[in-house]
């Protein structure tokens, strides 16, 4: 790949062009499969390659991409990145200005995978999703069974013109299941180990068979049936308990989006939104209660934000966002963290494929454990519900008025779980909502989730980022059912 | 025939050789060149040109398909494509009611297409967003201007091994603006969006002026959730006929069971004057001639009269549920081919209103511009949830008196529309960034919605 790309490289460094980087990804491999009652869902293999092209004059950032990769091609994307951040530039009157970094010279990295998912027999693989996705219809009821598998990985170069050069190579993988169970007008899915495609893992195909689906599928079938005919979750507002798996997607829309710069700078204004926050807030803004300790992690090992450079070449880092219950951090590029006069990027710049130009992305957004086992967190309340696996998401454009829904949720009576409740929802606002979380699970209701659909950007990105999260209590929530 | 046709077709052809004897499969190659003006803090923050190509091949081995996709259109690489795509297909189970790939020839006749949108330089695509952009900072000159100019154009080239071979293309402008003062207390914002197939037909500069025309000059007010008389603007409109198009007439939703309208087919369930219609072809919409399993695109009534017809399929939700496919296939591969089949150019038709009628006749209510982060809560109720954003105003007496600040809905589709009263006659194309998905609506009085709570801005 050198000569590719040291060709997108010198024709890049024209005129008033005072910085460039190349990004070939060669190849970029996708698998999944998906059975849906017993019939192909989505078996697909994927095999991409392209080369993406960064160029910043003193006034504007160019991005440009083509697939063809060959050094004429290189040459010419590097020509259309520069025209485009010369067309860009008439709109601009302010200097660019980025942190100074350092990267690898000639970086390596690899994702540790046990056993390669792309070589594990198919038959294998589609087998599993088969009979997991059988064992799913326990009742004529349950009319949709869906098991699915994919993997990715991605395999890329990069070159700046300030030197850093490395290669990575970076596979994810994970599996899912769920069940929607019909009858009149009530539908209910349930899902395992999580929704929304299930869980995932920089991994090889050991983390899929460690999820153990199978013994999943059964559980997930007959809970979906039984929420047809549960009570629906009471109105009022009260104690909940909100499971690992619901509490990341909480971190996710309500601290990883809120704490990206970009957002709170007004880059991502015109369509994801602002944020809240602002750059004064930081160290002086209560976020949450004390037990409220949040960090972004790349170096994590394991996660699908973990890496060991940015696509802008800086080596992964380990952030605080929120100290109990303050805020000290963001998630950074280089050229906000200038803006804000911070000395050094936090490394949070990923594009999620060669025809992307790179932006702030959650890397592995943690909830840090508490130390309460998930037996103290039930004791203590004497009405409230434990909600569990997400069913429904919106936020506000500044990301304060939350609704979330879950898939299921069981009633706590006086310490104990105390029944299946249907269709619950809670919302709230954002600061006051991590408030009011006054216990924290300890490592053993912690889990490393891997979120494979994170949108962002125009044009539209879909990232894969990493949270950990243990369950937790909050009280005096906002519940309906409906 | 153009050299985009010509290559794609013949490239199509030799990867359909390259199969064994006797095997059935479709081919498409989908291609486009892009540009995309992202403009934040009054200048273009991140420019995008885009050139790219992909070859995806779906395999019917004994009934069972398999599909694998490259973007490597080298001799070796269409050899790998048919290899794995063969593999997968060995491998999959038995779709036991697939119909088999349509014949047809001929190129159905072309749909409207601006060669000058689909070759606008980067150059005159920057100076459409500099318009957008200044065109917002004239009207309000201390406010923050945001937003987007796409435009570029998308071929889809669709052959088979039962003669069917076509080319399609789609030429697009898509732009939206955003104005601000991020440092009123609270924070205020307007909003304005358009598409066409035409870049000529797009006035970058009246949407700039547009959105800073919604932006509140004084502070917003809170109202008490609850239910309202809502007017809902032409984007926000859009959004709720779109999801009805997703969560009603997609293929999946009836074969599975959860489709919100499953037993609602063929009975009146919105108002009799209320007709939305699919029409793929149509210059009211970002028209496309095919789809992408090569099928022409036709008008297909959605709601009719009130009366909620079938839903939309492609060649494997048609052969579950035992009818032929109406022409919505998208590309077989994930994550398209497990959304199912949608409908992707709607119209809302049968208004006649104008926009100062049904303020008046709104009375008492509230204006929504526009949602944000719109998700369904319960599909087989079509219940939604979301946020109003960037421009929401309380009606009194028939008149838009004050700002408000922002609510959350928690309401159904059928029940909001079905509660629609009055809409308009012409409506402006809603679209997303490369015109795969358009509404083509008009504002919308409905007399009934619920919002379920506020937030502070």
């Amino acid at each position: 790949m050198e000569p590719l790309l040291n060709a997108g490289l010198r024709a890049a460094l024209t005129g008033d062009v005072v910085y460039a980087d190349v990004r070939v990804v060669s190849p970029h491999r996708y698998e999944h499969l998906a059975v849906r009652n017993g019939e192909a869902s989505a078996l697909t293999s994927s095999n991409r390659a392209g080369i993406g092209v960064r160029v910043r004059t003193k006034l504007a950032w160019g991005f440009a991409t083509a697939n063809e990769l060959d050094e004429a091609t290189a040459r010419a994307v590097a020509r259309k990145a520069v025209r485009a951040a010369q067309a860009a530039g008439r709109t601009s009157r302010t200097p660019l200005v980025v942190t100074e970094e350092q990267g690898p010279e000639n970086g390596r990295y690899e994702s540790p995978v046990g056993l390669d998912p792309f070589e594990v027999d198919r038959a294998e693989k589609l087998q599993l999703l088969t009979d997991t996705e059988r064992a799913l219809h326990v009742h004529p009821s349950v009319k949709s069974g869906h098991a699915q598998f994919q993997a990715w990985r991605e395999v890329k170069w990069f070159a700046s013109s300030e030197g850093v050069r490395y290669r990575s190579s970076i596979t994810h993988v994970g599996a899912g299941i769920d069940a929607t169970a019909v009858s009149g007008g009530e539908v209910q899915r349930r899902s395992a180990p999580t929704s929304f495609g299930g869980d995932y893992r920089q991994a090889g195909w050991e983390f899929v068979r460690d999820l153990d689906l199978p013994s999943l599928a059964p559980t997930v079938g007959r809970e979906a049936v039984a929420l047809l005919t549960a009570p629906v979750c009471p109105t009022s507002t009260t104690t909940l308990v909100l499971a690992s798996d619901q509490l990341a997607l909480q971190v996710h829309e309500s601290v990883g989006h809120a704490t990206e710069l970009d957002r709170i700078l007004g880059m991502e204004a015109g369509y994801a939104g602002t944020s809240f926050l602002s750059v004064t807030d930081r160290t002086k803004l209560r976020y949450g209660s004390e037990a409220m300790n949040i960090v972004a992690d790349a170096t994590e090992p394991g996660g699908l934000g973990t890496f060991a450079w940015d696509d802008e070449g800086v080596p992964a880092q380990r952030t605080t966002l929120v100290d109990h219950g303050r805020l000290v951090g963001f998630l950074t590029s280089r050229e906000t963290a200038a803006a804000i006069g911070q000395r050094h990027s936090g490394a949070t710049v990923r594009a999620d494929s060669f025809h992307r130009g790179p932006l702030i992305r959650m890397t592995n957004i943690d909830l840090l454990p508490g130390d309460h086992s998930f037996a103290e967190l039930l004791e203590g309340v004497k009405d409230g519900v434990y909600l569990a696996t997400n069913r429904s998401w919106s936020i506000d454009d500044k990301r304060l008025n939350f609704q979330f829904g879950t898939e299921a949720g069981w009633r706590i009576h006086n310490g104990e779980l105390a029944g299946l409740v249907r269709n619950p929802i809670y919302a709230g606002m954002t600061p006051k909502f991590w408030a009011s979380m006054d216990e924290v699970g300890d490592a053993s209701t912690w889990h490393l989730w891997g979120v494979p659909n994170c949108g962002k950007g125009q044009p539209s990105q879909v990232a894969r980022v990493g949270h950990g999260a243990p369950a937790a209590r909050f009280r005096g929530v906002s519940l309906r059912g409906r | 025939m153009s050299g985009d046709e010509a290559r794609s077709l013949r490239l199509l052809a030799d990867t359909l050789a390259a199969l064994p004897p006797g095997a059935d499969a479709d081919a498409r190659l989908t291609g486009g060149e892009w540009g995309t003006m992202r403009f934040a803090n009054g200048r273009i923050h991140q420019p995008h040109l885009e050139h790219s190509r992909l070859l995806s091949l779906r395999v019917a081995s004994d009934l069972r398909l398999g599909t694998a996709t490259t973007t490597d259109l080298t001799p070796e690489g269409v050899k790998e494509v048919v290899r794995q795509a063969l593999a997968i297909a060995a491998i999959s189970p038995v779709e036991r009611k697939f119909p088999g790939f349509p014949a047809g020839s001929k190129n159905p006749k072309p749909v409207a297409f601006s060669e000058a949108t689909a070759r606008l330089t980067p150059e005159a695509q920057g100076r459409i967003a500099a318009a957008a952009l200044n065109a917002a900072h004239a009207a309000i000159p201390d406010s923050r201007v945001s937003g987007v100019v796409n435009a570029g154009q998308e071929f889809i080239a669709v052959a088979n091994t039962s003669g069917l071979s076509r080319f399609s293309r789609r030429s697009v402008i898509q732009s939206s603006v955003l104005v601000e003062r991020p440092t009123a207390d609270p924070p205020v914002s307007g909003w304005s969006e358009g598409a066409h197939w035409d870049a000529r037909e797009l006035d970058a500069a009246a949407l700039g002026r547009e959105a800073a025309s919604r932006v509140a000059t004084t502070a917003p007010a809170s109202v008490k959730p609850g239910k309202y008389r809502v007017l809902l603007g032409g984007s926000a409109a859009s959004e709720l006929i779109g999801y009805l198009g997703y969560l009603g007439f997609n293929g999946h939703g009836e074969e599975e069971g959860w489709s919100c309208l499953a037993k609602k087919r063929g009975r009146r369930t919105l108002p009799e004057s209320m007709t939305i219609i699919d029409e793929g072809r149509s210059p009211y919409s970002i028209p496309q001639a095919i789809d992408y399993e090569g099928v022409e695109k036709r008008r297909t009534p959605l709601i009719e009269s009130g009366v909620a017809r079938a839903a939309v399929t492609d060649l494997v939700t048609a052969g579950r549920l035992g009818v032929s496919t109406s022409g919505h296939g998208l590309p077989p591969e994930s994550p398209f081919g497990e959304w199912g089949p949608i409908p992707t150019q709607v119209r809302l038709l049968g208004g006649d209103a104008r926009e100062e009628e049904m303020i008046r006749e709104t009375r008492r209510g509230i204006l929504v511009t526009r949602f944000h982060y719109v998700r369904v809560v319960h599909p087989g109720q079509s219940i939604l949830t979301g946020m109003t954003r960037d421009g929401t105003y309380q009606i009194e007496k028939g008149e838009v008196t004050r700002p408000l600040r922002n609510l959350r809905f928690t309401e159904s589709i059928l029940a909001s529309l079905g509660k629609a009263e009055m809409w308009g006659r012409a409506g402006r194309r809603y679209s997303d960034e490369r015109g795969g998905a358009t509404v083509t609506s008009p504002s919308l009085l409905t007399g009934a919605f619920r919002f379920t709570s506020s937030t502070l801005f």
